[in-house]
């Protein structure tokens, strides 16, 4: 320490009769160091927690499958779903009683039928299942609308990591050049001091403590979905769903047409049928992306899923904001306190 | 004297020079010689039509096999569109440029797709509808699915077998790309994936060539597509 700076007669100054004291003399012997040390290694821990949980790595995920997600995350989307699965549902039912009656008033029997068209009566078989699980995934994405767009409206799941690490650098890097440099405690005091409020009011600034929680629960409603399991089912659905369909489109209703009903007749006494045929082009377009952006974001749910509760994270913004706060306050220099303390006195 | 002689050196250089140029020219355009006995055929495959029999099909055809199945015995995607017996047997039939071309690409068009999902390619083999959309092939320098470079198709045989490389062959449907070349364009064969083969027979010019290719990612991710090309080489490009 080479400051040439006096203090006031006071404290050490007055100890020594009344002589002026250098202020080296003073902080060296005065200045507590350890709240600095505590704030290099929470700098230094702020540092080490996104390498350690892998943030660097894992976050980029989380931000891919929210984008990937997102043209499917509207309720007009989502609703648009349900009526695909309500279309298929009325068609299997239609084809089950009155197509079936149709058939039998001309001497042909459900087994029949059954024979004829195959991949249709492995639907008819499945669909209660398909139609109840298909139903409650839809049903569960549906529920976390809300969620998904809280937790899209955050800061881009990229740049968390960054979150943690650059507050941390700041901070280490400020308490180090303290410690080193006397003469730049006061700065280094106010800039960790600066940074922990920052971690203090982020959470807050980006609506964190309800978002958070928003986003763990879709975590949670999603880890039945995002599944190799729940995957390969919905494929196998999808499979069952497309031969039923062909049967329908390419057997049942050439059939019908061919035991002497007009197109025009089909379709009036069929309306669920001639509407799912109609609509199955589009009920393509609109579940094959949905099944693909399921199946690609298994492994970016996983590497999210595998990071700390969201919950949690609005607190490991605030909790080593208010111990940056709480360090800078206590590394305060005495002579400077006792000096404040004197002048207020007077 | 020496006139005569100089005339008859040229006349036999000229020769030699275009026999060799000959010589040459043709080896290009039928096939080239890789390795100790291994040629490369450069040129069009050119596909039979594929066609249902009593066993499943022959000719030109493609089969889906679904996740967690087996090239023998499946279990299959049925594509209710098929004109085969057997829906587990997509027939196809050859393209505008009648078959598949080795040493170039032949690119997906552009626009790739019409509003419906359709697929335009139609080079290679013409478009198939499969559960109601039509697939297209292609074969393109950038693989359209995982944005990675690829090489142009190439195929040789060696006493009758036949070996290659088509990592760039591309189903496109529903607006969506599926690699389905072996390898894959990482240089992989994950899953059933299969190693290009199949006969060649060098005075009938007959082939067959087969491979199978596991779909990664999208929404037939682990199900695997089988190909079964059947033809006649025509040497050239």
């Amino acid at each position: 320490m080479t400051s040439t700076t006096f203090v006031p007669e006071s404290g050490a100054a007055a100890r020594t009769g009344g002589l002026p004291v250098p202020v080296a003399t003073v902080a060296a012997g005065r200045r507590r160091r350890w709240p600095m040390i505590v704030a290099a290694v929470l700098g230094a821990a702020l540092v080490t927690m996104p390498l350690a949980f892998g943030m660097f790595s894992k976050t980029p995920k989380g931000a891919v499958m929210l984008s990937e997600f997102h043209p499917f995350m509207t309720t007009a989307r989502l609703d648009g779903f349900q009526t695909d699965i309500r279309q298929i549902d009325a068609a299997v039912k239609e084809n089950k009683t009155s197509i079936t009656q149709q058939f039998a008033s001309a001497g042909v029997t459900r087994a029949d039928l059954d024979t004829r068209f195959p991949s249709l009566a492995s639907l008819d078989a499945q669909w209660p299942t398909i139609n109840s699980d298909m139903t409650d995934l839809l049903n569960k994405v549906q529920g976390n609308l809300g969620n998904y767009q809280a937790i899209d409206a955050l800061p881009s799941f990229r740049l968390f990591p960054w979150f943690f690490a650059v507050p941390g650098v700041l901070i280490l890097g400020s308490a180090v050049v303290a410690l080193r440099r006397l003469r730049l405690w006061r700065p280094g005091r106010w800039a960790i001091a600066i940074v922990g409020i920052g971690l203090v009011i982020a959470p807050a600034a980006f609506q964190m403590f309800q978002r958070a929680p928003d986003g763990g629960r879709m975590m949670s409603s999603f880890k039945t979905i995002e599944t190799t399991g729940s995957v390969v089912k919905i494929q196998d659905y999808f499979a069952t769903m497309a031969s039923g369909q062909g049967d329908l489109r390419l057997g049942v209703v050439p059939a019908l047409e061919e035991g002497g009903l007009s197109g025009s007749q089909v379709a009036e006494r069929f309306p669920a049928v001639t509407t799912l045929d109609r609509n199955w082009v589009r009920i393509l377009n609109d579940l094959t992306p949905m099944i693909g952006a399921m199946s690609d974001n298994v492994p970016n749910y996983r590497a999210i899923a595998s990071l700390p509760p969201f919950p949690l994270f609005p607190w490991f913004f605030v909790m080593p904001g208010l111990l940056a706060i709480g360090a800078s306050l206590l590394a305060r220099d005495r002579t400077e306190q006792s000096y404040n303390q004197q002048q207020g006195e007077s | 004297m020496r006139k005569r002689d100089t005339i008859v050196a040229v006349v036999v250089g000229l020769s030699v020079v275009v026999l060799a140029g000959c010589s040459s020219s043709s080896t290009a355009t039928s096939t080239t010689a890789t390795a100790a006995g291994r040629q490369a055929l450069v040129g069009t495959f050119r596909l039979t039509a594929g066609t249902s029999t009593a066993s499943g099909a022959t000719g030109t055809y493609f089969r889906m096999i679904q996740p967690n199945g087996t090239l023998a015995s499946g279990p299959y995607f049925d594509n209710p569109d098929s004109t085969a017996t057997d829906k587990s047997y997509t027939l196809q039939v050859p393209g505008t440029a009648g078959g598949l071309v080795t040493d170039r690409f032949q690119p997906n068009p552009s626009p790739a797709f019409d509003a419906s999902g359709n697929a335009l390619a139609g080079a290679i083999v013409a478009p198939t509808p499969f559960s109601a959309i039509a697939f297209g092939i292609s074969t393109d320098a950038t693989d359209p699915q995982t944005g990675k470079s690829v090489p142009a198709p190439s195929i040789s045989f060696e006493n009758g077998k036949i070996t290659g490389q088509l990592e760039s062959w591309t189903a496109s449907w529903n607006k969506l790309y599926f690699n389905q070349g072996s390898p894959k364009p990482d240089g992989t064969s994950p899953g059933l994936t299969s190693p290009v083969s199949g006969t060649y027979d060098s005075a009938t010019h007959a082939f067959v060539i087969t491979w199978a290719s596991e779909i990664v990612g999208g929404p037939f991710n682990g199900f695997t597509g089988y190909w079964h090309l059947q033809g006649t080489f025509a040497p050239g490009n």
